[in-house]
């Protein structure tokens, strides 16, 4: 392999443009590895399914507050109670979706 | 404008007639470096530059914002603010002596609470939560995974009313919990509105059982609750504000704030989050189960419901809670699960709502197999929205992407003058 000192200069600009675009290549492929093993969503998410198996009890079913609603107040679910207090009906909100588009602007759906 | 765990903040508390018209998250146009980040995370294309190709982003119209806050979380530059906050009403109640204040904390709350106080990302902290709950002066320590195995009950007692033909409403049945997908099917697809689950979402439930069943357990007069919802979430504090919220005689949540800002009251309240002890939470609407705790995960919810359906619809029961084929990273996950005596139950369970679009339009088209769809706004679920504290990789590392910018943007400057 030449030396440095002896390179034309289009030999040297070669070099220097090779080894930068492998070190800038490796860069990002360490970051990219870096970034899969230190996954900041899927540590958040293990926590939770770790401290589901911790529970005492892990079927809605079987919670003690939830026989003591359902007896006292709701009486079985979806029962005119629930209706009344736990559900809900929805709004069609594409009126102004369609004005917006119409008036000229771009949206993803 | 008040800085929150990083985040700006505006400390505006609209009411409920005017939460359509309000921005519950803004570009600040003079620190925007137009990289677009935001737009490649917007499902609907709400944030964008105002005029053409170029120049700096913002959240075009209200209506077209479904509130999510990814573009908030992602942004590298903190160029993105929070419209509404009720942290100075919160406080306020709990200094008043008239109120009795009630907390109702999000499943994924206590799994980001700890990073503002140096704890590991995903560090569950529910203990010292409601210890610090307490500290605050709340007067009762509610907790919505209470009412999310009330949803549980509901939502899958309703899609077995809907398999068995109970009720005339159509499959697949669609969850209801999350206020960005909400938003965003009675925005873009209408015609999918009976599919949605008519259950409220659990905070939805947990603010009129507050000031209802809570009442008559506690002796406390309704009128003088302040309900206060903690949530991952933006998109709630447009949910808690929606006119038809209010079943209970009064607004049924009277607040909501993000995680970050629980984080910020603690920290302003001078309380030593990490020397706090665990405590549980109060009984009646506070205890809860392990189907609970998993709803702030993308496939949670869809594997509560199914801890409570296989037992109902076969009479048999589950011996491993545990339904890993519906637990999902990002992304798509479609399972089959076998239930005795009544066959094979076909799921998807979504997370992301671009991933979402071609499910919705084969729902649309009569062409879905499912029976049952689980649908998240943000990646990976609750425990990713848009109030939770940022992962400290998004502003970190931004030297490479901020040279770029910068020269995009000089770029983008000659070629306007």
């Amino acid at each position: 392999m030449q030396t440095i000192s002896k390179m034309t200069r289009r030999q040297f600009v070669k070099v220097a443009g090779v080894t930068a675009g492998a070190v800038l290549y490796l860069w990002n492929f360490t970051k990219l590895t870096y970034a899969a093993v230190k996954d900041t969503i899927a540590q958040r998410q293990s926590a939770v399914y770790e401290h589901d198996t911790k529970m005492k009890i892990r079927k809605s079913q079987d919670s003690p507050a939830i026989h003591k609603i359902y007896k006292e107040f709701l009486h079985e679910p979806c029962s005119h109670m629930s209706h009344h207090f736990l559900h809900t009906h929805y709004n069609d909100r594409s009126g102004r979706i369609k004005l917006l588009k119409e008036s000229g602007l771009k949206l993803k759906v | 404008m008040r800085q929150i765990e990083k985040v700006s903040v505006l400390s505006n508390a609209p009411r409920c007639e005017d939460s359509d018209n309000v921005y519950f998250v803004q570009v600040d146009a003079a620190k925007c470096e137009q990289c677009g980040e935001c737009e490649g995370r917007c499902a609907t294309g709400a944030i964008q530059p105002r005029n053409g190709d170029e120049g700096p982003r913002t959240v075009i119209d209200p209506a077209a914002c479904i509130n999510c806050g990814q573009c908030l979380v992602n942004c590298p530059y903190g160029a993105i603010y929070e419209g509404v906050s009720f942290v100075n009403e919160i406080f306020a109640a709990l200094k008043n002596p008239d109120t009795v204040v009630v907390s109702m904390p999000a499943p994924a709350v206590r799994y980001g609470l700890g990073e503002p106080f140096g704890y590991p990302i995903g560090t569950y902290v529910g203990g010292k939560m409601f210890a610090a709950l307490r500290k605050l002066g709340f007067d009762y320590i509610w907790d919505n995974q209470m009412t999310a195995d009330v949803t549980i009950l509901e939502e899958g007692t309703e899609l077995i009313h809907r398999l068995t033909g109970k009720i005339k409403k159509p499959l697949p049945q669609f969850t209801s919990c999350c206020p960005g997908w909400i938003k965003f099917a009675e925005s873009f697809y209408p015609e999918l509105i009976p599919h949605l689950s008519s259950c409220k979402s659990p905070i939805g439930m947990l603010g009129p059982l507050s000031k209802t069943y809570g009442a008559e357990v506690t002796g406390v007069e309704a009128k003088r609750i302040f309900s206060v919802s903690i949530m991952p979430c933006i998109a709630k504090k447009y949910e808690a504000l929606r006119p038809e919220m209010a079943d209970s005689g009064f607004r049924d949540i009277d607040a909501t704030i993000t995680t970050r800002e629980l984080a910020y009251m603690i920290k302003k309240a001078g309380i030593d989050f990490n020397s706090l002890p665990e405590e549980e939470p109060d009984f009646d609407l506070g205890a809860s189960t392990g189907a609970a705790t998993i709803f702030g995960n993308s496939g949670g919810v869809m594997e509560a419901a199914l801890r409570y359906a296989y037992e109902v619809v076969s009479g048999e029961k589950l011996t491993v809670p545990d339904i890993t084929a519906v637990r999902s990273h990002k992304g798509v996950k479609e399972a089959t699960v076998k239930i005795p005596s009544f066959g094979e139950l076909k799921v998807c369970v979504v997370s992301g709502l671009d991933n979402a679009v071609p499910i919705l339009e084969a729902v649309k088209s009569g062409k879905s197999p499912y029976h049952f769809i689980e649908v998240m706004t943000c990646p990976g679920g609750c425990v990713n929205g848009g109030g939770q504290p940022l992962f400290p990789d998004v502003r970190a590392g931004s030297l490479f992407k901020s040279i770029v910018a910068r020269m995009n943007r000089r770029f983008a400057m000659r070629k306007t003058a």
